[in-house]
């Protein structure tokens, strides 16, 4: 089937382009991935277009029996239904379109990139199996895979030691997140007696008021598996709190970065969550809590976005901006138009990474907006699909994200709880900043006098094409993918595009809802988006010394926010330096005279006892036959003496 | 009663003649006590009503493995006052262990009991109305022919080792080959050369015999194999 | 009489004695065609075996179940490795004779009779039908003094052992009656019935198979014989003789001995432990490897043999599942080993794989994956052997088994790792001679069995499990 295909081209091109790159040289392994990634994209869509318009059947695609340990039944198996369909649509197209920018952005690479196209293919490949599992072991499996390919393409640059600490950092982060994930994935087991998806959604109704005691207290269990899931989802996703990877994941090569953001590692946490949504419908603290993590998650995010000079760094934090968004709309039960947004922002945050790797590119690998400027003319194409990307991300009407966040805000308005308002204000808070600091992104990057050095300024150049088409074809998505898809996902056919594979509670009519907002609120998000561009031209363009202004009136907070909250430095504090501490006295008091001195210890005794029992072994046939013999005298006279 | 008088001597015989084996000083008197075993063990069976198993104890094991016990010890120095110190160093372990395991089994045995239901767990009932030698060839040949045919690939392949371990063709031996021999014409071995009279024959002109056949000399094992073959085929 | 059921057996026999002909007649050197000729041979009799149906032939002596089926399947694969480790040896050794492979094929018909046997008499046959061919083969090289010695060795002591094993049958036949499998466990329902003479005839038998697994204290010969015979006899020998000795150990003691399970248990977990202990211990100082391989084959055989000590369906299936594990660590590793040749000959020292992490990053890649293996480092398949025979002993409350088998597991790993530490971080010669394709083909294969394990572990445990309740019934 093709959908199977879909899933396994990648892994298949990985595995040529990795194992066999160096014996058929760098092009050939280039061709075989992307040629892997094409066939993947091609049936990956068609089976999308089949279950949307060409009314295919939902099941499952079995590929085999993994695990078979007593009751603990796991299989190999795909899901084909809309949400795993429209996921792997969009990852494969997204994947394949930075699979060939790859070609040209890692051109001027010292080393045979191979290495890198494998890993990308690897990537995608972790991400299918995420989207596609049917239960959660190979969810799980996914989801590692995921967190070992993006440890391996932050870390591409080995070479770099940032580059090692953050692909490390990342690695770490997200272990701590899999924890709690693992423990959910246990607890469902636990109480449902099975991980399979199936199995666990027609199970969940007689659970509903199920308790669980841990420490002598009693928890509603479907309440903490759903929050349980959720950090593990918060980890990937790159939620407050567990975020602090996704900034410094920045090290990676920029394709990296766009592939991380975009399709295949940042979204596996929301997909989550509406892969569960069935659960959580019963779970209501936890989407509560989802939704104050996602509220805040946007504004602090949005926050710091507005200070940040690496121009990667202002799009990374807007990355978490925008997820916080999709979390917001999950938590009040508006799944649907939480992966909408996913599948909208995918297409435009894909646009702006690659498009700033464009300028990265002209610029000669300068990532610092201070040193650009006056470049517009130069570079006109990027330049036109920077703007599409803005656009898009800032919700003006009529672009991408202007269906989906409007959505999202809709959604939390008219729910009416008090969280669902938080949300909201949070929400339209960050959409303010967030078109501030995408035209003041777009204003230092493109506009006023160069500033960087004569000898970069004269280098600078349009990309190739091998760059440019990707990016038009992201830019052609950024724009019509919110129009097109608006009726499908969220709106009069939402029905029988969903299908079965989000579920909403009886209770829960959130999407019903959404048209029945009154104006002032659904035009508020764009207004605000208006404001926002419009503070950014007066403070970069009409008065120039208001920022700096600014900067100094307000120092401390200027400061707070361009440490980004000093997240990494309560972190530092708190926890890596008394870990460092209760490490060193570990290892110096408990592992150097302890644990060393022991298997030490041991280890002589081994050898010692060695010596002896190769000492019998004399190579003598007489010797060795009257052991034998004496070992069945033993063996009899045990047995006698102790029958 | 005399049956019982018989057997306690062929017993008593058995036992000594064994433990003569073990202790003779000559090999070749060794070799006499195991024959002198081998007849009485023989004997036992006649009396347990094994008349088969007696002879073919008889026949094989005194009429070929005794005797070719006898000629290899002939025909082999062994040094048996060198393999005696051996035993003398080893005396006192093996007593012990040997010693042991006697109270052991003696033990044992002396509460040996047969399983109740034994006699009609037995697999091989002697038959009733058949001759003797029609239940043998029905038990050795119908009911437990995969037995025999096993055993005759246990043959084979002591054969096939016994060859693989000794055989060694020499590439000096010349063997009779009868029918290079019969097939042998004049023109082959003999030249007539004519010679003027008187005239000197120069080193060039000596003739020298014909080389020998090259299949011959390529093959080493080729006559080994052979062997090998036959036997084969004559076991199956 | 449903003599089809042994097809596979007859169509290998009959192979073999058609391949000693075909050597026979040609009349040139023809070591490597008939090596084809057998592994064509254990292909076809493979083939066989998924047509023939099961149930009992042979009046009774002879039996076809999923525990001899999966069994016969590890020990083809086993014997088609063997075959293929020494084609390119033997040839470079000058032993590079058709007897070779004849001989593998009739041990593989005396392993595959043993493994189906219902009868101590088939059982024996069997047994010496192996024995005996293995005993040739180590041998083999009988220019090489140490491989006669060798040969020699295994010979005089397995005849001991053979006469363990005949007095045991006969004190049991002696007590029942009976050399049938099914009848034996019929008469000995009641254990309370049991004279102490049979258990001695019990603990006899289990003795002489304790030598052909070379478990401790029978395990004298295994490291002079490992050393001395030619490395693929050596590799053959760790493979499926093992294979087929640990099934033959499984079926009697649970079938015809099972319901004595109570008298024989702590037997086998002495014999366990001890085996696990001198394993990991004697292996620590060797320099020789195909010595190391001994010990360690000792260890490993010691961890098999707890699953036999819990005496359960999941205490066999762990049996099964390690065996299948184990043939192709130790196939991949022997396949490395035989690869060590420098200069013409072929080199046995730890020492020599010094600098292997340079010169050929794929061999000391796939050997790493095989010493990890064997030290039980997850997620490579040997873990999962250890995993499923601690598992049946901690069900069946065997703490003990269980904890000393990890602890000398942990002791084993040192000089498993040590081999990796000598490939990989000490300074060494100039590489080894370029390797024949048999060598890469076998390693390689083994190394992707031995790595991908956990992705297909449920059809092998399944199939495990099958054959397990086929034998507890």
């Amino acid at each position: 089937m093709i959908y199977a295909v879909a899933v396994l081209a990648p892994i298949l091109g990985s595995a040529i382009a990795g194992l066999l790159g160096r014996a058929i040289g760098d092009r050939a392994a280039q061709a075989v991935s992307i040629l892997g990634m094409v066939i993947a994209a091609i049936c990956g869509n068609i089976a999308f277009a089949e279950l949307t318009w060409g009314g295919a059947e939902t099941g499952t695609v079995d590929l085999g029996t993994w695990i078979s340990a007593g009751p603990f039944h796991v299989a190999w198996a795909l899901r084909y239904d809309a949400l795993s369909a429209v996921m792997v649509a969009m990852v494969t197209l997204i994947s394949t379109l930075i699979h060939i920018y790859s070609v040209g952005y890692m051109g001027h690479d010292a080393y045979p990139t191979y290495r890198f196209f494998s890993y990308l293919s690897l990537f995608t490949f972790a991400m299918l199996m995420l989207v596609t599992a049917d239960n959660l072991i190979q969810l799980f499996f996914g989801w590692e895979g995921v967190g070992l390919a993006s440890y391996l393409l932050i870390g591409y640059w080995y070479d770099k030691p940032s580059a090692c600490a953050a692909a490390i950092k990342a690695f770490l982060v997200n272990r701590i997140a899999d924890l709690f994930f693992a423990v959910g994935i246990a607890l469902v087991f636990f109480v449902f007696g099975s991980v399979e998806f199936p199995a666990i959604f027609a199970a969940v109704g007689q659970h509903a008021g199920e308790t669980y005691t841990l420490f002598g207290t009693a928890w509603p269990v479907l309440e903490v598996i759903g929050v349980l899931l959720f950090i593990g989802a918060m980890g990937k996703s790159a939620q407050i709190g567990l975020h602090t990877w996704l900034p410094d994941a920045m090290e990676g090569p920029t394709p990296v970065s766009a592939l991380i953001h975009a399709a295949t590692m940042v979204t596996a946490g929301v997909f989550l969550v509406a892969r569960m949504s069935p659960l959580l419908e019963f779970a209501p603290t936890a989407k509560a809590l989802i939704v104050i993590v996602g509220g805040s998650t946007a504004l602090f995010a949005a926050t710091v976005g507005c200070t940040q000079n690496d121009i990667k760094r202002v799009i990374a934090y807007s990355t978490c901006s925008q997820l916080g968004y999709m979390f917001i709309a999950a938590g009040v039960g508006a799944y649907q138009v939480s992966i909408f947004h996913l599948i909208t922002h995918a297409f435009f945050k894909a646009l702006l990474f690659l498009g700033a790797g464009s300028v990265i590119h002209a610029m000669s690998g300068e990532q610092d907006m201070r040193q650009m400027g006056g470049i517009w003319k130069k570079i006109p194409a990027t330049y036109v699909v920077m703007w599409i990307g803005n656009l898009a991300l800032a919700g003006i009407p009529f672009f991408a994200g202007y269906y989906s966040k409007d959505a999202i805000l809709e959604a939390n308005f008219d729910v009416g709880t008090g969280v669902g308002l938080y949300g909201f204000v949070c929400g339209v808070a960050a959409a303010f900043l967030t078109a501030f600091y995408s035209w003041r992104l777009l204003i230092m990057t493109f506009h006023g006098k160069p500033r960087a050095e004569a000898k970069i300024m004269a280098h600078v150049h349009e990309s190739p094409a091998v760059m440019l088409v990707p990016l038009i074809v992201l830019a052609i998505g950024a724009v019509f993918s919110g129009m097109g898809f608006h009726a499908q996902f969220i709106g009069e056919g939402w029905h029988e595009f969903w299908r079965n594979a989000i579920v909403n509670a009886p209770s829960n009519h959130v999407l019903a809802d959404l048209e029945r907002v009154p104006e002032s609120i659904a035009l508020l998000p764009t207004f605000m988006g208006v404001l926002g561009i419009a503070l950014a031209y007066v403070m970069y363009v009409a008065a120039p010394s208001l920022p700096g202004a600014l900067t100094r009136a307000f120092g401390p907070i200027y400061r707070f926010l361009l440490n980004k909250w000093y997240f990494d430095e309560l972190y530092d504090a708190v926890l890596v330096r008394p870990a460092m501490a209760l490490a060193r006295s570990l290892w110096q008091v408990g592992d150097a005279t302890l644990i060393d001195g022991v298997p030490n210890g041991l280890a002589s005794l081994a050898t010692d006892s060695s010596a002896q029992v190769v000492k019998l072994q004399t190579g003598s046939i007489a010797i060795y036959a009257f052991s034998m013999l004496i070992g069945l005298v033993l063996l009899v006279t045990i047995y006698l003496l102790f029958r | 009663m005399i049956a019982t008088a018989a057997f306690y001597v062929f017993a008593a015989v058995l036992l000594g003649s064994a433990a003569l084996v073990v202790s003779a000083r000559n090999p070749v008197h060794s070799v006499l006590f195991l024959i002198l075993a081998f007849f009485n063990a023989a004997g036992l069976f006649l009396l347990a009503g094994a008349e088969f198993l007696a002879m073919i104890l008889v026949i094989v094991y005194v009429g070929a493995v005794a005797v070719l016990f006898l000629f290899v010890v002939m025909m082999l120095d062994i040094d048996f006052t060198r393999m005696r110190e051996g035993i003398q160093r080893y005396a006192p372990v093996g007593a012990t262990v040997g010693v042991i395991l006697l109270v052991e089994l003696a033990s044992v045995f002396g509460s040996w009991q047969l399983l109740p239901q034994s006699a009609s767990l037995r697999g091989a009932v002697a038959p009733g109305a058949v001759s003797n030698t029609a239940a043998l060839g029905d038990l050795l040949y119908t009911h437990n022919v995969l037995l025999f045919q096993l055993a005759g690939l246990v043959l084979l392949v002591a054969m096939i080792g016994a060859i693989v371990l000794t055989l060694r063709a020499r590439k000096a031996s010349r063997r009779q080959d009868i029918s290079r021999q019969v097939a042998q014409r004049v023109e082959d071995t003999l030249v007539l050369v004519k010679v003027g009279l008187g005239a000197a024959v120069t080193e060039a002109e000596f003739q020298r015999p014909l080389p020998e056949p090259a299949v011959a000399a390529a093959e080493p094992h080729g006559g080994g194999h052979g062997h090998g073959g036959t036997h084969a085929a004559e076991v199956r | 009489m449903n003599w089809t059921l042994a097809l596979p057996e007859i169509a290998l026999a009959v192979s073999g004695m058609a391949i000693l002909l075909f050597g026979v007649l040609r009349k040139e050197e023809s070591g490597f065609l008939a090596s084809m000729l057998a592994i064509g041979a254990l292909l076809l009799a493979g083939v066989l075996m998924t047509a023939t149906g099961a149930g009992h032939a042979y009046d009774g002596q002879f039996v076809v179940d999923p525990f001899s089926v999966a069994l016969k399947l590890l020990i083809l694969a086993g014997a088609i490795l063997g075959v293929a480790l020494s084609v390119d040896y033997n040839r470079a050794e000058g032993i590079g004779r058709f007897e070779f492979p004849v001989l593998i094929v009739m041990a593989t018909v005396g392993m595959m009779v043993m493994v189906s046997a219902a009868n101590l008499m088939t059982l024996y046959l069997g047994l010496e039908l192996q024995s005996l061919s293995i005993y040739v083969l180590a041998a083999f090289a009988r220019e090489n003094l140490r491989s006669a010695e060798a040969g020699l060795k295994y010979f005089v002591l397995g005849a001991l052992a053979s006469g363990l094993l005949l007095y045991g049958m006969t004190l049991v036949y002696g007590f029942t009656g009976t050399m049938d499998f099914a009848r034996i466990a019929t008469g000995l329902a009641d254990p309370m019935q049991v004279s102490a003479g049979l258990i001695v005839g019990v603990v006899f038998i289990l003795a002489g198979l304790a030598f052909k697994i070379s478990a401790v204290p029978f395990h004298m010969w295994t490291p002079d014989v490992y050393e001395g015979a030619p490395t693929p006899v050596t590799a053959f020998l760790s493979t499926a003789p093992k294979v087929a000795a640990m099934g033959l150990l499984l079926r009697v003691m649970i079938g015809p001995f099972g319901h004595l399970l109570a008298q024989w248990q702590g037997l086998v977990v002495l014999v366990s432990i001890a085996s696990m202990l001198l394993g990991a211990l004697g292996a620590i100082g060797q320099r020789n490897i195909k010595r190391l391989m001994a010990y360690s084959s000792i260890g490993h055989m010691g961890y098999a043999l707890i699953g036999l000590a819990a005496g359960t369906v999941s205490g066999v299936r762990g049996v099964l599942v390690y065996l299948a594990v184990y043939i192709f660590m130790s196939a991949g590793a022997f396949a490395v080993i035989l690869a060590m040749r420098r200069g013409g000959r072929a080199v046995e020292g730890i020492a020599d794989l010094a600098g292997l992490g340079r010169s050929d990053p794929a061999l000391a890649m796939l050997m790493s994956v095989f010493m990890f293996s064997m030290a039980g480092i997850p997620p490579l398949s040997g873990f999962f052997g250890k995993l499923y025979v601690f598992l049946a002993a901690v069900q069946s409350g065997m703490w003990t088994l269980a904890i000393i088998g990890v602890l000398t597991s942990v002791v084993g790993a040192y000089y498993y790792v040590r081999i990796i530490k000598v490939m990989y971080f000490d300074a060494g010669e100039t590489g080894f001679a370029v390797r024949p394709a048999t060598l890469s083909i076998v390693a390689a294969g083994s190394g992707l069995v031995t790595l991908l394990f956990a992705l297909f572990a449920a059809p092998v445990v399944a199939m495990a499990e099958a054959a397990a309740r086929a034998l507890l019934g």
